[in-house]
Order: C-alpha cells, then structure tokens, then sequence
C-alpha cells in the first residue's frame, strides 16, 4: 500500500514540479474524502494536478469551467425530450465524474456555486424531484483566482468551510522552473501516466485513514490549538468542532502518507495551514483573507507538547 | 492568645501556601470539613439512625447507610472540585482612595470543570463563579481603598460546597495581589508665593483664588482638547465645537512644592495630586518636589504616573513593591 | 454567602418533583385530604415562584398548622402514636413547602423529606418499595444539588445525573456498612404501625372464620428447613388452642393466656427451621410441636404455643428447633384438665346422648377416639367450603342432618363429642401444609392453608393429635386445600385473579415462585439482617468474631472502597501521560545545556531532528529517545517509563559533560 502511494506521489511530482507538499496534502485531502479548494493565479498548474491525480488513481475526470452564465443545470445535467422515443432522457452533467475539477469557482453566480456545494456535501444531486447518486469516490477540486475580483462572487464563510483544505501552488522554484522550461510541455506528459490504483485500493486506503491512531495527548493539542483560536482576541472567532473534526482527519491521512499508524504534532502542524486557513479571520482585518498569519501564529504559540 | 494563635497560624500558612502569581489547587493548599449545612445533615442522619434501631427497621437503616456513604463520597466530590483549579493573578488598575480597588483573578481549569467556585474576602462580600472544563473565568475583586500606599489585600478565600453543600473545602491562597492607592485628589488652589506657582488658568500673577473663567477666546476643537473646556452653549446654538482658549503659559512651566504648602502631610499630598491630575489634563509640562524626590519638568501620562506614584509612596519605608511589609 | 439566598429553579423543580415521591408510598394509610393540601400547597408554591402569589404572613402559617392538626386528630382520633404522627409529618411536610424562602428552609424541607421516607419503610418494607425510595432520595440529591448556584445546576438533568451517580458510588460503602454496621436492640419502645386489616387466625373461631380465610392467598409465612422438610402431612403449624365453647364459637380461654410454662419431655430426632412471618398484628409465632426459640421476647404458653411479648406487626424471622416426637404435658394439672373438659350448660342434645353411648360401648379412650373418627369416614361427610346452614344447635345439625363442612366443623364437633365423653380435648387452630418453592426449598404458607384439628388428653402419653378432617378429606392434608374443594370449584372463587390460581399455567408459575423466593430472600437477608442473623452470619463465614473485628472490616472495607472511588474519580493513569512529559522535561534540560531549547510549538520529531544536526555525534542517542517517546506518547506503544529512563541515560552518558 505505501509503496502504492509513494508511487503515485513520485508519479504526480514528475508533471507538477517541485509542488511535492501541495501534491501530498492533496493527496492527504482525497485520503481524507475531503475536498479542494485551490487558491491561485492562472497558469499555476491547478488543472494539471487535478488531471494527474485523476489519471494515477484511475478516476475519471471533469472539467467545469465556472462561469458568470453558468446555469446549475449546466452542472448536474438536464431532461432532454427524445423524439424517438417520446420521452425525458436524463443527460448526465460534468458532475457525474469521480474527480471534478470546479474552474475558476468564484465567477459563477451563488446559485449556481451551491448546486456544486450541495452536491459536494451530500455526495448526490436531486434533479427534478429525482435522486441520483454520484459516483463513489468523489472528489471536488475547485479553484479561485484570489487576484480578479470584479464581478465575481467570492465564497462565503459557510461555504468554505465545506473544503477540507484550502491550497495555493504558488511559483514554482527557479530550478523547477528551469526544468520546466527546458523540457516538454507538462501536459503532453499526462497521456503516458498510467493509473497506479483501482477503486477498491482506493477505498481500502481510505478506510485505513480513521483507523490511524490519534492519542490522548495529541487530542489535546488540537483541543490546544482550537481552545486558542476560541480564547485569543485576534481572532474574529474560534474554529467549530467541525473545523477541529477536519483538522484531526487531515492529520491522520497525512501520517498515513508518512507511513505511521498514528498521528504526532508534526502532522497536525503540516496539515494546520491548509485546513484551517481558510476557517479564521483576524479580528482587525474582517474582510481580508489574513488566515495565514493567525495559523503562523498557532504554529509559532500553541504548546505541542 | 488568640492572637499568638493567629500568627502562628499566618505563619503555618504561609509555609504551607506561599505566595505565587500563579497557583495550582492541590492536596497541599486544600482544607476540608463539613459545613453547618453538614451538621444539619449528620443530626438529620443520627434521628434516622435512631429510628432505625428502634424500629429494628433494615430499610431505615440501609437509607441511613446510603445517606452516611453518600457524605462519605461528597468528601472525594467536593474536593475533586477544588483541586486542579489554576489561580492566576491579572494586572490591576491603580486607584485613589475612597475608590474601590480591583483585582483581576483568573481561574482556569486543566481537566474538568469546577463548579460553583467561591472566591474574595469574607469581609468583602464573596464572587461566586463556574469554571468550564479546560477554559477559564475573570474574576474580579473589590475592595475600597481606604490609605494611600501599596494596598495589599493578602490572602483570598477560595472556597467550593457543591455538589452537595453539606461540606466545604477551601483553600487561603496568596496571589501577591497588590496595587497602588494614590492620595485623594483634594481641589484647591495653590500658594501665590509657592516659587512659580501660577494659575495657569490665569494671566498674569493676578490675585489667586479667583477662579474666574478669563478665557482668550474660542478656537475650533481639536480631538487632544480636554472635554471640560469645550463651549457647549456654543455647540447648542449651532456654532459647533468650540473650546475656550486660555493662552498657555509658555516658557514658565509649573513647579509643584511639597515644602511650598502649608498644611498637614496628608492634605498636602492631597491637593499636590490634584494638581498633577489637573496639568496633566491640560498637557502642561510640570515638575513635581517632594522632599527627597524631585521629578524633572515634563508632560505626559508616563510623568502623571510617576509623580503620582512619587506621591503615594512619600513617607513609606520602602518604595517598590516586594519588599516585606 | 451571607445573605440568605432564594432557591433556584431547578432546585424548586425537584423538590416538587420529590414530594410527590416521597409521599406515593404513604398513599395507602394517607387520609385523603393530606393529598389535596398537598396538591394546594404545590400549586401555591409555584404561583409564589411565578409571582403571582404571596408568601402565607405568620398568623396564615400558625392557622394552616392548627388546621392540619386538628385535622389529623379527627381523623386518626389522636395526635400521637406512629400512624398519627406520620400524617402529622407529612402534613409538616407539605405546609413546609409553601414557607420556602431561603436555601436553609429548602434544607430543613429537603431532611424532612429523607425522614419522610424513612417512615415509609415502617409500613411497607417490601423490596419494590425501598427500590422505589431510590427515586425520591434521588430527587431530594438533586434538589440539594440544585441548590449550588452553579451553572451545571440550572440543567434538571444534569443535576439528577450527578445525584444519581453520587448515590451509585455511595452504594458500595453502603453495603459494607449495612453488613458490619454493629446492630442493637431498640433503645426504648415506639408505637408501631397499626396493622389493621390484616387477615389471619384470631383467638376465637367460628367456622365462617375460616372459611373466609380460606379464600385469601395471602401469605402467612415460609419456612425453610435444614435439610430436607418433614412429609407435608406431619406439617402442622400450632398457632393456639381453643379451648371455650360456647355453644357457637370456640375461643381461647383466659387460662390460656396465663404464661404458665407447661412440663414436656423432648424425645426423638429434633427439626431445625426457620420461620419469616408476615404481620400478623397478633403476639403468636407459628411453630411445629414442640417447638424452642432462641427469639428475644419470646415464650412457651400453656398449651404450648410461642407468644412474643408484642404482637408481630412487621415481617419477622426466628429460628426454631422442634421436636415432634415430644410427650406434651404427660402430668397435667386438674385445672387444664378441667378446662379441656368444659361444655355449655345445654344444647345439643343428641351429640351428648351419642358420647354418652359411645363411652358405654369403647371404655377404652383410645377406642371412642378411633370410633368417632370411623364415625367420620363411614357416614357421609362431605368436605366442602360451602357447609349447608345449621340451626341453634349447631353440632348436632353438623353432625347428624347436613354433614357437610371444613376442618372447623369437624374439628369443633370432634372436641365437643369428646368432651361429652369424658375425654379432656380441645380445638387447635393454625396451618396445615404449604406450598413447596422448588428452588429455593422452603414452604410458602398461606392464609387458605389455615387449619383447625384435635388434640385429646391422655395420662401418660400428653395431648395427642388427631385430624378428622382427613378422614373426610384426605386429599386436604395430603395435597391441600385446592384438590380438596376441586369439585365445587370454590377455590379462591373471590379472587379470580390470584396467579395461585392459575398454577396449571407451567410459565406463571414459574414465575409466581421464582417471584416469591425473591421476596422470601429479600425477608430474610435484608428485613431479617438483625442483632443475631448477623452475628450468626459472620460466625459461619469467618468464624468467631467479636466487635473489634467488625470495626476493623468496616474501617478496613470502608478504606478500601473509598480508594477505588477516588481512583475511579480521580483517574490517576491519565497521570501517566504527565510522567511522560516530565522524562521530556529532562530531556529538554539536557539538551538545553548545549544550548538546544525547544520552542513551546516545537513538536518531538521537529526538535529532535534540530538536535540531532546541532550535535551529530550524539544523533542517534537523540534520535532513539525522541522515537521511544513519539511512540509511547502517540502510538500508545509499550507504555513503559523504564524504556525512556535507559534512552535519556545513555543520551547523557553519549554527551559532555558540561553545566548549565
């Protein structure tokens, strides 16, 4: 199973270079049956991770590409009259793919980023009165472009505490670049991926995340950790027992990833920034997106120990 | 007797609890006995235990038992209450006498949660708080301060009945809570011949004791104005904020004497302090001098603190805080 | 604190709610007017609470006080005594409520509560009942603890949890008090509970006495054996003699209730039994011939009966050796004599000229007895609870025109033959039989085993038993009252319910006498648990023992006890995490001397990792103890200090030595 693993980590860090702690916290994130939210500017290579972590995993994927016009049936799928035979058929929309790339999420109008959202948190869609099942695994990769804000509907607080994690790629390194640009284009290396798990290792592997042991001690640091965000005046408001819920899964997938039956300070910490960066404000910046220092500041304060 | 009992029951406790800033309740700072409640309830039991005997009724006397092992268990219950609840002593605000003095206490709790947490001086009138599993409570203490100095209020009760009330354990916890009482500010006016002594609210070295607003004119307010000399019947026939302007007294700075006033110790440190309140309001620079202490000309609230703390501790044997009484 | 403070919602919310459980179990003796001033009461509290309503002023209280006790007085007829002074309790009790105001008034109603329920035990000390007293003791906690003015007692449920859990850890110590907690004698005599309308024998009998009896199934009393029990038909339970007749009813003579202790001679194998009684309401214990107790207050009476100096007014248990083989009274005196002998001055004619006839034709005493008892069997007897109805002269009516009728009949008709006959005779009332509890091996005896038989004078041999009724009836001796009367279908015929009744049903029976021997063990473990059944207990499991043992058991148990609820409170192994810490602590300070300090987010792993580059030589020391805590503390592996005390050793033998 490990070698699986690292496997699909080297595999994926051979397209997307020198992202490998985004590419294992994505991992983690999916390991977790949480989904992503991608923070970043165009061209960063959010759609080619996506698209290879589909291909190593064996998922089918989607693209939908988010946009001011975007109806929610554009997304889950629409009725169509057969002449033929006289009746409704069902198109299946993109949603029905096991892994969903949401492009460009926050340029769509609210209504129709909830059907996503909706259909995110309850793993299925209901399409005039009729109920249907998405496919299982199913995983969510949206993205948000934090620069152009005209005319665009940024996801609110309720929203985004529906993604486990919260990613930016950022740039990439001067020698990962540099290898980037000197060799092929990233995305014609994507056809030669070959999957490296099927579905049932897939949900073996995810079945293995709550098992991964979490102790006493370390329970209390995450009560630590929450209980400062809660207590502490810089903080617009404290992390709910969901967020601290998140938090814990996120930490056992990323020591399942390490390689260990239970989960040590260290996990929490790595996976600290991506799952509750997203979740704070600061206090004196209420519209801003300052979580990053509040979590600098969790990471630098709270007792591990 | 009873005050050599006293003492050296200070001094048993005082090896026993030292004081600390920060104290956790344990088996070494708790005491436990039933309390008059208790009492009612062990007569209560005795009457059934006797109507048990009599009556060779088992029933009564199992009830009897329950209730007995029921006081037994409150015992362990009672103190679990108390102990492990963490004390910690805040910052406290100093204070002029005749006002009441507060103490910021935080209680915080490691493990469970304490509840119905009684704290403060029995004298005083007691606080009673919960404390949430692994979360904390402010409390605050008062205390009227009555002579000015360091006001060190010594130990404080910390007691808990509950669950039951028929016990009580409490603890005699020094907190090193200690604040500083500054003099009564007393209006009045200073000496003509006190040195440079000048009214700074008037021109010139006019007879003292007029006390008349002689003002130079308005000026429109600026947020650093004083409140008190804003012109309100100006402000209420619409001319807008406006501030009575008395031209300041530039280049003569204000010196407070201790030895230029002629009364008691008391009265004088008194009206020195209102004085300091007063130019300080006003952002006038000033020097202070007290005998053996001379504080420089200066403004600002760093310089108000320091003259008032020059004088509230004139006269004690000591000047800062830590020293024994 | 020092004022007093008004009592929380909660804590009004459960005394309410424990009044009423308090004053349930009183229901059955409660006049019913104390139920609807308790209704009234409760309904003013709450507008009082509600501020709709005033506090009652002095002169309200002091006339609501007078009312119920005049009150009590009309309706107990006095104000002392057990049964008036509970009702003047509860009355107390419930008034009380009104008074409420503070949280010491809310303490003295919550005790008198706890009294109140003591009281209930002295009127029903069955096991539902003290398993139902659970209930308001638990809501009387609650109420106390609704009474600390803290958060977690504003939440109802919350309060009763933690009630209930105080008295759960509160029962162990209980039990061990109960076992080894010394017993006494009572200090002085207090009025009991009346125990009106108890059925059972009464010291006279006419026969409709007994055939009422005979349609109650209410117990009398089990009786377990050592060893096996004697045949049913040997089982005849004395409870008096009746030794008057007065033509229509026999009864006890006041010769009879003289404690004159009569001459017997023990012969034969004794039987060793004890006996839990039901309130009887009347001084007589329940024995087979000749019968010795080691009771307290208990002696032999004339005719040899065991009578206690009060009457048995709740369940009691003694111990009894019988010896059934034992001479009664081989020298009796002319006076007993005499007694066994009287007969109405007229009346029955025919009876008188058939003993006289019968005392002609046997001169052997021994021979009319036998002849009355042919008698008995040969003519048509019928056995039956439905006698046809007799005339002024009853015996004769029974003996030579209706012929039908139960022991009584037959008993009585007996004796007075026999005392026609010269014979000295009298009528012996008491139980016959019982009913065998399979698995616990003791006899339930009911009140429809009630009995009457006949015993005769003989110089030399004593009083000796003789039975008409089983020559009539046998079945009724050998199997009891239900085959006996199966023909006529009277048995229980007023209580078509009784389970008794349904015996044929294999399930209900069963459960009838599992059922009953739940009881009789609750009788005789818990109710019996006095002065001599705990001596003899302790003396069978740990032989001799004296006071200062018990108060070693109970000192040492307590201790015990009191060590495993603090562990169980306490929890000290969640301590051991805090050992833990403080081997890191050392590690720290280790390593803090080479300048190596761990920032207070600095997890295990991240720290050792920066030690182990600062001071490579010493890496895999560093390394092995960060790995040994990282698992001990988070993968719950090897919970052993030890392990980490020899990592920390050898990570300090590896480095230099320096100071801090």
């Amino acid at each position: 199973m490990r070698s699986q693993l690292d496997a699909c980590l080297s595999a994926v860090n051979e397209i997307l270079l020198g992202k490998e702690q985004q590419v294992r916290l994505a991992l983690a994130c999916l390991l977790a049956r949480g989904h992503l939210l991608i923070e970043d500017l165009p061209g960063m290579g959010k759609t080619t991770l996506s698209q290879a972590l589909a291909k190593v995993l064996g998922l089918s994927f989607q693209r939908i590409q988010f946009t001011s016009d975007l109806l929610p049936g554009d997304i889950l799928g629409t009725s169509v009259f057969d002449k033929d035979t006289g009746q409704f058929v069902f198109h299946q929309g993109p949603i029905f793919a096991e892994l969903v790339l949401a492009d460009e999420i926050n340029r769509a109008t609210p209504k129709s980023q909830s059907a996503l959202l909706e259909a995110m948190e309850e793993g299925q869609v209901t399409i005039e009165g009729a109920t249907r099942a998405l496919p299982d695994p199913f995983f969510v990769i949206a993205t948000q472009n934090p620069v152009s804000q005209g005319g665009t509907f940024a996801l609110p607080e309720s929203q985004l505490d529906r993604f486990l994690m919260r990613l930016s790629l950022g740039y990439p390194a001067k020698a990962a670049e540099k290898a980037l640009l000197m060799g092929d284009a990233r995305r014609n290396l994507l056809p030669r991926l070959a999957p490296i798990l099927d579905h049932a290792q897939l949900a073996l592997l995810q079945d293995e995340v709550p098992k991964v042991r979490v102790s006493d001690a370390l329970v209390d640091y995450v009560l630590r950790l929450v209980e400062a965000t809660r207590t502490q005046p810089q903080f617009a408001w404290g992390l709910s027992p969901r967020a601290s819920l998140a938090l814990l899964a996120a930490a056992r997938a990323w020591a399942l990833l390490e390689g260990r039956e239970y989960v040590i300070p260290e996990d929490v910490q790595a996976v600290l920034p991506s799952v509750v960066g997203h979740r704070l404000r600061e206090r004196a910046d209420p519209a801003g997106h300052s979580g990053g220092t509040l979590v600098q500041w969790l990471l630098r304060e709270v007792a591990a120990i | 007797m009873i005050q050599g009992l006293q003492s050296r029951w200070n001094r048993w406790l005082a090896r026993r609890i030292p004081p600390a800033k920060n104290l956790r309740l344990s088996q070494r700072q708790i005491f436990i006995i039933p309390s008059r409640v208790g009492a009612m309830f062990i007569l209560a039991l005795i009457l059934m235990l006797l109507a048990a005997i009599n009556y060779q009724n088992s029933l009564a006397y199992g009830l009897t038992f329950l209730l007995g092992s029921v006081f037994i268990v409150a015992i362990l219950h009672t103190y679990l209450n108390l102990s492990g609840l963490m004390l910690k002593s805040g910052p406290a605000e100093p204070v002029f006498v005749g006002e009441h003095a507060r103490f910021n206490v935080r209680l915080e709790s490691e493990r469970r949660a304490h509840e119905a947490i009684v704290l403060g001086w029995p004298s005083q009138g007691m606080l009673q708080l919960d404390v949430a599993a692994l979360s904390g409570s402010d409390a605050e203490l008062g205390l009227p301060a009555t002579s000015r100095g360091w006001l060190r209020p010594g130990r404080v009760r910390v007691e808990s009945r509950f669950p039951l009330g028929i016990l009580v354990a409490w603890s005699w916890v020094d907190l090193d809570l200690q604040l500083l009482v500054y003099p009564r500010p007393v209006e009045g006016d200073l000496p003509i011949g006190a040195g440079l002594g000048d009214d700074p609210q008037e021109q010139g070295a006019r007879a003292h004791g007029s006390g008349a607003d002689d003002f130079q004119g308005l000026r429109a307010y600026q947020p650093s104005d004083s409140k008190r000399r804003l012109h309100w019947k100006a402000y209420s026939r619409g001319l807008g904020l406006l501030v009575k302007d008395f031209t300041a007294l530039s280049g003569r700075d204000i010196s407070l004497d201790f030895s230029a006033l002629a009364s008691d110790t008391e009265a004088r440190l008194s009206l020195l302090c209102y004085w300091v309140l007063q130019l300080s309001e006003r952002q006038q620079p000033f020097s202070l001098a007290l005998p053996g202490v001379y504080i420089g000309v200066d403004s600002g609230e760093q310089h108000r603190d320091r003259c008032l703390r020059a004088l509230t501790l004139f006269g004690s044997s000591f000047a800062e805080p830590g020293a024994p009484a | 604190m020092n004022k007093p403070q008004s009592i929380p919602r909660v804590s009004l919310t459960w005394l309410l709610i424990a009044q009423l459980l308090v004053i349930i179990p009183h229901l059955g003796h409660l006049p019913l007017w104390v139920v609807g001033l308790w209704l009234g009461c409760a309904a003013w509290r709450v507008q009082i609470y509600r501020m709709r309503a005033r506090f009652p002023n002095a002169w309200l209280k002091g006339a609501l006080m007078l009312a119920a006790g005049i009150g009590v007085f009309v309706s107990r007829g006095s104000l002392v005594g057990l049964d008036a002074g509970v009702v003047l309790l509860i009355a107390a009790f419930v008034l009380k409520l009104v008074e409420v105001r503070t949280r010491r008034d809310a303490l003295v109603l919550i005790f008198l509560g706890f009294f109140t329920v003591v009281t209930a035990y002295l009127f029903d000390d069955s096991m539902l009942s003290a398993i139902f007293s659970l209930l308001p003791v638990s809501a009387l906690l609650a109420a106390m603890i609704g009474l600390q003015q803290s958060t977690l007692a504003t939440r109802p449920w919350a309060t009763a949890k933690l009630a209930g859990s105080l008295l759960l850890q509160a029962l162990p110590l209980m039990l061990l008090l109960f076992l080894f907690f010394p017993r006494m004698g009572p200090l002085w005599s207090l009025p009991g509970a009346n125990a009106k309308g108890v059925t059972g024998l009464s010291d006279s009998m006419a026969p409709a006495d007994i055939a009422e009896l005979s349609q109650s199934s209410e117990l009398a009393f089990r009786a377990s054996f050592e060893g096996q029990p004697p045949p049913r038909n040997q089982l005849y339970w004395r409870a008096l003699t009746l030794d008057r007749f007065d033509g229509r009813r026999w009864s006890q003579s006041g010769f009879a209730r003289l404690p004159l202790q009569p001459s017997w001679r023990k012969q034969g194998e004794p039987i060793n039994y004890q006996i839990v009684m039901q309130p009887s309401a009347r001084p007589w214990l329940f024995s087979l011939d000749v019968a010795q107790t080691s009771l307290e207050g208990t002696r032999m009476m004339s005719d040899f009966r065991l009578q206690r100096k009060q009457p048995v007014d709740r369940s009691l248990l003694y111990n009894l050796t019988s010896w059934p083989q034992a001479l009664l009274e081989p020298a009796a005196s002319t006076e007993t004599l005499r007694r066994a002998l009287q007969l109405p001055d007229g009346g029955d004619p025919r009876s008188r000229a058939w003993a006289r006839q019968l005392k002609q034709q046997y001169p052997q005493d021994e021979q009319l007895v036998q002849a009355v008892l042919r008698n008995f069997n040969r003519q048509p007897f019928h056995y039956t609870l439905r006698p046809k109805a007799v005339g002024v002269n009853s015996i004769d009516d029974f003996l030579f025109e209706t012929r039908s009728g139960f022991c009584a009949h037959y008993a009585g008709s007996m004796t007075f033959v026999l005392r026609a006959a010269g014979i000295p005779a009298r009528v012996v009332a008491g139980y016959q039989g019982g009913e065998l509890n399979p698995s616990g091996n003791y006899l339930q005896v009911r009140q429809f085993d009630a009995h009457a038989w006949v015993e005769y004078w003989q110089a030399g041999k004593g009083w000796l038993r003789v039975d008409p009724t089983f020559e009539v009836a046998p079945e009724r001796i050998e199997l009891g009252l239900e085959e006996a009367v199966a023909g006529e279908n009277s048995f229980l015929e007023k209580s078509p319910f009784s389970p008794l009744r349904y015996r044929q049903l294999a399930w209900l029976n069963q459960f009838r006498l599992a059922w009953d021997q739940v009881n009789y063990d609750w009788q005789r473990w818990v109710l019996g648990y006095q002065g001599a059944q705990q001596l003899e207990l302790f003396q069978r499991w740990f032989g001799k023992v004296d006071g200062r043992w018990l108060a070693l058991c109970l000192v040492g148990g307590g201790a015990i006890v009191l060590a495993l609820i603090a562990l169980f409170l306490f929890k000290p192994w969640q301590h051991q995490r805090d050992q833990q810490q403080r081997v890191f602590r050392r590690f720290e300070r280790l390593l803090a001397r080479h300048a190596l300090v761990r920032q207070p987010a600095e997890g295990p792993r991240d720290f050792a990792r920066r030690a182990a580059q600062a001071l490579p030589g010493q890496a895999r020391q560093i390394q092995q103890f960060a790995r040994a805590f990282e698992a001990q503390r988070y993968g719950g592996q090897g919970q052993s200090l030890a392990i980490l005390e020899q990592h920390l050793r050898a990570l300090r033998r590896a480095l230099p030595w320096r100071l801090t």
